[in-house]
């Protein structure tokens, strides 16, 4: 047989295995200089609503991570030949019908509880909302995004990856649509804090929507390349109360409207 | 483990040193299959080598060890070097050795088919690379999404044509390869070797056949059409066309192209597991059904890639059902693994614990699967660092330990040597901390909001994390390293393998290592689907050996 150190192979697949298994909930449970195992805490509703959906697959996930994980650790630990007997002869099982049914309906319970719990929320937070209280189109270009607000007012969201971009402001307590656009390639609009992210796409509207209860400032970047620009696409979200809003409102320079330029000549 | 020096059989000891006339135009299965896997293994070096400068790159907040174009065109070459020109090919040539051998045929049913399939692959590999002579590569991430890849946001380079075209050429190997693969299995099974008694190694690669077979074409399709596009001025996928239709072409390969790569990964575990345990797989022909249930199912699910595109909601419900449901057969097959271990007893050699590295990292892979698949979830998760670290669990953690644990189980069939026991204890330990130390924590940056593909970041936040990720990824390379050193030594100085080191279950340890042109002087006898272990208890499995010429 093959000669072995004073620390069995087995074992120290076991320290390497508890080690990572360590490693994920110390990560997940503190704050090591930054690194967040969860998003960054959502502040508008629907990113309330997908970050307790990511909670809740997490609890099935974890159950599953560390059930499968033990059970291999049992294998290494139990059933390897220097565990074994001299001369041991492994039971020739060729497999068993109930067992294999069983591991066949338990994923299917697990994951069609997910699909559903997922569903539901799909079905609260993703439908085009037709109530909003104010509607933004956003645009992205390379590189950068333009917000259009019902009042004709544009901000201009140049990126830059040396400064901070001009901000995205929104009144606090307000429900707004946003609606995306894309004039050249594909770009993706994404806040963590905010929600999940919307591509914005040549051709056709997407939409999201945002409802934020608290101000604040919160940073984001375009989520799909975009071209030699794609990480200056800085995003920032800046919530201010109604009054306030208003105020910053009243200082931006309404857009030239497009019946105001001179028509071409025939 | 072989503890005995048996004498070399002379005529077949220099696999490798033969004329270069012979390899340019030997239709010989197995020389073949050896080019396949040395090809794959020098683009995995090469794609290896892209990988470390982007992780320099992003080891701190602002870097500029490569500029924002270079990066771009370094991340598409990452990818497309590893899927396309890497796994794939490792797997299409791994399976081009051990096919046939294992089915008693003597050669797969088309042998020119399959030397012109081969040479296809370098071609198409010449191909990608050279547009980078041509001002720049392919700069668009792997998946290649319209319109960036447009004749607008180009420039003058021609890098995305080099690599339209090398995909074409690329599709069309991987339909010949696959059209002779079933063919083989269909057709030349020797006497005995019924469907019911085929390795679960060879059911495996019916399946990745029939998939490769199906979703080959629509990737020829999205790259002629994005040629169309560039060259003849039609409107696909432009700004004014649909972008999204290429979304839609490119992932209906794009997803089973997953499963291209990890289901003959399935089916080396499969065979590996029985051997080292000294028991029979559990659940054979459940192994077999969950195999044809995720090549029905990976077809399903196309667009879960493309949840943040806008979407109705319940089409969207529908991909995240059928995606989670992959978890099933996943789920089959990964019990059925653990019950062929328990009550087993497993000889720790290096091969199993590239076996267990697989199995406890690609476990991982899974469940990030599952947050991917619930689309509210996904819209954050979404091309972000998550699904960086996601998919490196699944090619990495899933298909490369499996193709390492494959190359140590087989190198001695191949080139008659063992690998070096020692370096390979060395490359396994360090490649697990390494990969789990890169992609582990790679997770949470993607939680905390940084997109994948940026070519640098300001946020002093991730720093940490990236320098951990950055050095890890060094361990890795180094492990590589001693993995390349252990096979160019063995291959020559190996320990002397032995027909059969392992004790082996299926026909391809009946004969010698390595095996003569013709396979076998005799085509064992096959009365179950481990027709060589039936021979050893029964005592005769000596006269079945061919005698070395």
């Amino acid at each position: 047989m093959n000669s072995r150190g004073p620390l069995g192979r087995g074992a120290r697949l076991l320290i390497a295995l508890a080690g990572i298994a360590a490693l994920v909930f110390v990560l997940s449970a503190c704050d090591l200089g930054g690194v967040h195992p969860i998003f960054p805490d959502p502040v508008s509703a629907n990113g309330k609503n997908i970050y307790d959906t990511y909670v809740g697959i997490s609890l099935m996930a974890i159950v599953v991570f560390v059930g499968v994980e033990a059970a291999l650790l049992w294998v290494v630990i139990r059933y390897r030949r220097s565990a074994q007997p001299v001369g041991y002869v492994p039971p020739q099982v060729h497999g068993h019908t109930g067992l294999e049914i069983a591991w066949t309906i338990a994923p299917l319970v697990i994951v069609l509880a997910i699909a559903a719990y997922s569903f539901a929320e799909l079905q609260k937070d993703f439908q085009p909302i037709s109530n909003p209280q104010m509607t933004v189109i956003i645009s992205g270009h390379q590189f950068g995004w333009d917000y259009q607000y019902e009042n004709g007012v544009v901000v201009h969201q140049e990126g830059s990856l040396a400064a901070p971009v001009v901000p995205f402001v929104v009144p606090t307590h307000t429900l707004v649509k946003l609606q995306f656009r894309a004039t050249d390639v594909i770009h993706s609009w994404w806040v963590p804090a905010v929600s999940g992210k919307t591509d914005a796409v040549p051709g056709y509207d997407n939409f999201s929507w945002l409802k934020i209860d608290q101000t604040g400032q919160w940073r984001g970047e375009c989520a799909e390349l975009c071209g030699a620009g794609h990480a200056s696409m800085q995003i920032i979200v800046q919530a201010m109360d109604q009054p306030e809003f208003d105020a910053w409102m009243a200082k931006q320079k309404p857009a030239p409207s497009p019946s105001a330029s001179p028509s071409p000549s025939k | 483990m072989a503890t005995t020096t048996l004498p070399r059989p002379k005529a077949y000891d220099d696999t490798f040193f033969k004329p270069i006339s012979l390899w340019l135009t030997t239709t010989d299965h197995k020389l073949i299959g050896i080019m396949y896997m040395v090809t794959s293994l020098i683009s995995f070096v090469i794609g290896g080598i892209f990988a470390l400068i982007i992780r320099l790159q992003l080891s701190q907040p602002n870097l500029r060890i490569v500029d924002a174009e270079t990066y771009n065109q370094l991340i598409s070459a990452h990818g497309v070097t590893m899927i396309f020109f890497f796994v794939t090919i490792f797997v299409t040539g791994i399976a081009n050795y051990m096919v046939p051998i294992m089915i008693g045929a003597r050669d797969m049913a088309f042998p020119r088919v399959n030397l012109l399939g081969f040479w296809l692959i370098p071609v198409s590999i010449i191909l990608y690379y050279c547009g980078f002579l041509t001002g720049g590569g392919l700069n668009a991430g792997w998946t290649g999404y319209a319109p960036l890849t447009e004749k607008a946001f180009q420039g003058h380079s021609l890098g995305v044509d080099f690599w339209a075209m090398s995909i074409i050429v690329w599709a069309i190997s991987g339909i010949m390869a696959s059209t002779n693969f079933l063919t083989t299995i269909v057709a030349l099974r020797a006497p005995g070797m019924r469907f019911s008694r085929l390795p679960l190694f060879v059911w495996a690669q019916i399946s990745t056949s029939i998939l490769l077979l199906i979703v080959g074409a629509p990737l020829a399709a999205a790259m002629i059409l994005v040629e169309f596009d560039r060259q003849l001025g039609t409107q696909f996928f432009t700004t004014a066309g649909r972008p999204v239709l290429y979304q839609h072409l490119f992932w209906f390969f794009g997803h089973p192209e997953v499963y291209v790569m990890i289901l003959p990964a399935f089916g080396l575990i499969s065979e590996i597991v029985p051997v080292f345990a000294r028991k029979p797989i559990f659940g054979y022909m459940s192994m077999v059904a969950a195999l044809f249930g995720i090549v029905f199912l990976s077809m399903t699910v196309w667009a879960h890639h493309m949840f943040t595109v806008g979407m109705n909601t319940y089409v969207e419900g529908f991909f995240m059902l059928m995606t989670m449901l992959i978890a099933v057969p996943t789920g089959i097959k990964f019990f059925n693994w653990i019950a062929t271990m328990w009550w087993g007893s497993i000889d720790f050699t290096v091969p199993i614990k590239f076996v267990f590295g697989f199995l406890a990292t690609f476990l991982i892979g899974g469940i990030t699967g599952i947050y991917l698949a619930s689309v509210p979830v996904d819209t954050q998760l979404h091309q972000s660092y998550f699904v960086v670290a996601h998919l490196h669990y699944v090619l990495f953690g899933g298909s490369v330990f499996a193709i390492l644990a494959g190359i140590y189980y087989w190198f001695p069939k191949i080139t008659g040597r063992l690998l070096n026991r020692r370096l390979g204890e060395w490359n396994f330990w360090t490649v697990f901390i390494g990969f789990n130390g890169t992609f582990l924590i790679m997770h949470t940056l993607g939680l905390e909001g940084m997109p994948r593909r940026i070519w640098t970041y300001s946020n002093e936040a991730w720093a940490a994390t990236n320098m951990i990720i950055t050095i890890s990824s060094f361990l890795i390379a180094i492990s590589i390293l001693l993995f390349l050193i252990n096979v160019i030594h063995s291959w020559t100085q190996g320990e002397i393998a032995g027909n059969d080191p392992w004790q082996g279950n299926t026909l391809e340890w009946a004969t010698t290592s390595p095996p003569p042109p013709y396979n076998f002087e005799r085509v064992p006898p096959v009365r179950s689907f481990m027709p060589v272990r039936d021979l050893r208890e029964a005592g005769e499995l000596a006269e079945h050996e061919p005698v070395p010429a």
